[in-house]
């Protein structure tokens, strides 16, 4: 309220109607006499936003934000302001080196979350993983990093096997393979905190299965849709109701499905060109391969349309 | 001592023998692994030298645990580690200047012999703490601790005092008469059996009471690793009514693949693996 000084006097008013109420109006900065309209005060500080946004001004900066939001994940503590990098030449001194040498540290803790945080992102990136699962990734990584039960394991294997649990539990398992390819860290070292993490977590995650997988491979084999849905019937046949490859891993199992069914349709694959999709060895689909051949014919779905019989199937 | 009377308690399983064949191919007893149990008891007793009292010890308390069902499943102890000290400073380089069957890596900083009789490897570090893996069961642990430590004495005339012996380790293995599904198994058990066909082909199943960890693979074949041979022993009995829940009867290409493995393992056995009569206790 643009009042000036002093208690009763000199209250601002209309000159036509002062005893009438005064309507403010923040947008435009005016009061307003209710009775006459005419604009008495003006000038008044506005304390609306600077700048408007649109919802749909998605991508584009908030103008209305003073810096980031707030990541919930990383230490709530942390408001201080650090200065940039030098840019311009007004940030150099006259011997050519940067004014401004201290950037202002983050605390160790904080800088540790930032780089796994980092790191999962570059990772998921590489295998196209939606921002869900990268959300879920960071949060797992802050329980584990409070938690400090593997205070001695690389951050980075940490991150990995992070990333790996949170496929799984989103439905979208990611072989240990897969996750290795997009990492530094060995799969041996991946599994173990992997095991740790849901020690500490005290959390299980759910078998993977075959099906998991199968939408995946196929599409990078570019097979058509019939053979991947007689893939995905004959190793669900295979593994679970006629249990017939005990003991093999549901990803060996996917493989040689996908090889009996792409054998079996016009576009036929090799097993070496699916071992090198699925991350398996050739001799390992040969296996399983010789362990569903002979019951073939019970594993086809019903409505198959088979261009090679079952009987010219290879051998191999 | 016929083992196969059945009696009343318990769990459908006897220990035929905890019996101490193992890493020693070829050798004739083949101990306890004959298909009459009988005749095995036998052989036990006309044994291995070591292992006599240990092994009555071991059949009495096999009669306990005998089970209404005539089945019997055969323990073998493949390792036993043990660890003492002969509380003196050892000169490695010494030791391995002037020893007999010894190896000295001076990255690991420790020197190994390996003896004959008890066939074990001796590890032993400059601090006087002397470690023996390879043996095959309690006893022979300490007899082979002792030739150590008595071989320091005499041929390097090290003032040593035997103590703190103690069995840390103990590995054991044993197959089941069927076959496992282990996927089902693992569900049943979350918190205590891990499977991650990824990783390894075998359920990982922990107990904590008997600080043991059992690997459980779906042709029926479990190993145990626990701190003593009586805590294999237990945890065997402990899990073979909850594996006895998922089981799945071998088929007959099962079986001949089963059985073409064992004859290349102990190639101077005789025909237990031909056997298939209802008493089909499927030893090792």
């Amino acid at each position: 309220m643009a009042s000036s000084s002093g208690r009763k006097v000199q209250q601002i008013g209309c000159p036509a109607h002062p005893e009438a109420h005064l309507i403010e109006d923040y947008r435009a900065g005016d009061q307003i006499c209710s009775v006459c309209g005419l604009v008495v005060g003006d000038r008044v500080i506005d304390v609306g936003s600077e700048w408007r946004t649109f919802s749909s001004d998605k991508n584009a900066a908030d103008p209305s934000r003073v810096g980031g939001a707030e990541n919930k994940l990383l230490g709530s503590s942390d408001l201080s302001t650090m200065i940039g990098d030098a840019r311009g030449a007004a940030s150099f001194t006259a011997d050519g080196q940067s004014k401004y040498q201290n950037r202002r540290q983050m605390s160790s803790s904080d800088r540790a979350l930032t780089n796994a945080f980092r790191e999962i992102a570059l990772m998921a990136d590489r295998i196209s993983l939606p921002r869900t699962i990268v959300d879920r990734s960071n949060n797992l990584f802050k329980q584990v990093h409070d938690g400090r039960n593997l205070k001695g394991r690389s951050n980075d294997a940490i991150a990995s096997a992070c990333l790996y649990i949170s496929c799984r539990q989103e439905g979208v398992p990611r072989t240990f393979k897969e996750i290795c390819a997009v990492s530094k860290i060995s799969k041996k070292e991946i599994g173990r905190c992997f095991k740790l993490i849901l020690k500490a977590l005290d959390t299980t995650v759910d078998m993977i299965t075959t099906g998991d997988f199968m939408s995946r491979f196929c599409a990078n084999l570019r097979l058509p849709n019939y053979v991947q849905r007689a893939a995905t019937y004959i190793a669900r046949r295979a593994a679970k109701e006629l249990d017939i490859v005990p003991g093999r891993s549901p990803i060996s199992v996917a493989a040689a499905a996908i090889y009996m069914a792409s054998q079996a349709s016009e576009d036929k694959k090799t097993q070496k060109e699916i071992g090198d999709i699925a991350g398996v060895a050739d001799v390992t689909i040969r296996q399983s391969y010789k362990l569903m051949l002979p019951r073939a014919a019970e594993l086809f779905p019903p409505d198959f349309n088979f261009h090679t019989p079952i009987e010219d199937l290879p051998e191999l | 001592m016929a083992l196969v009377q059945p009696l009343a308690s318990g769990n459908g399983m006897t220990n035929g023998s905890t019996s101490n064949c193992s890493g020693v191919p070829g050798k004739a007893a083949g101990a306890a692994l004959g298909c009459d149990a009988a005749a095995a008891a036998q052989q036990l007793s006309s044994d291995t030298q070591q292992a006599a009292d240990h092994k009555s010890a071991a059949a009495a308390g096999e009669e306990a645990e005998e089970a209404p069902v005539e089945e019997e499943v055969d323990i073998t102890i493949n390792n036993v580690v043990c660890s003492f000290s002969v509380r003196c400073h050892l000169d490695l380089r010494y030791i391995a200047m002037n020893g007999d069957n010894v190896e000295y890596r001076r990255e690991n900083g420790m020197v190994t012999m390996k003896l004959r009789k008890p066939y074990t490897t001796a590890s032993m570090w400059s601090s006087g703490k002397i470690t023996c893996t390879g043996l095959t069961s309690e006893p022979a642990a300490k007899v082979a601790a002792r030739r150590v430590a008595r071989y320091l004495q005499k041929r390097l005339n090290y003032q040593t005092r035997f103590c703190n012996f103690r069995v840390v380790n103990v590995l054991g293995t044993c197959t089941m008469p069927f076959a496992i599904k282990i996927a089902d198994f693992s569900q049943k058990y979350p918190r205590l059996a891990c499977y991650e066909p990824e990783l390894h082909p075998g359920v990982t199943f922990r107990i904590k009471e008997f600080k043991a960890t059992l690997k459980v693979f779906s042709t029926g074949s479990i190993t145990v690793t626990a701190p003593s041979v009586a805590a294999v022993q237990r945890a065997i009995e402990h899990i073979f009514p909850l594996v006895n829940e998922f089981r799945k009867e071998r088929t007959a290409a099962d079986l001949a693949a089963v059985a073409a493995s064992r004859a290349r393992r102990y190639g101077s056995r005789d025909s237990s693996e031909s056997d298939l009569d209802d008493d089909d206790s499927d030893i090792d």
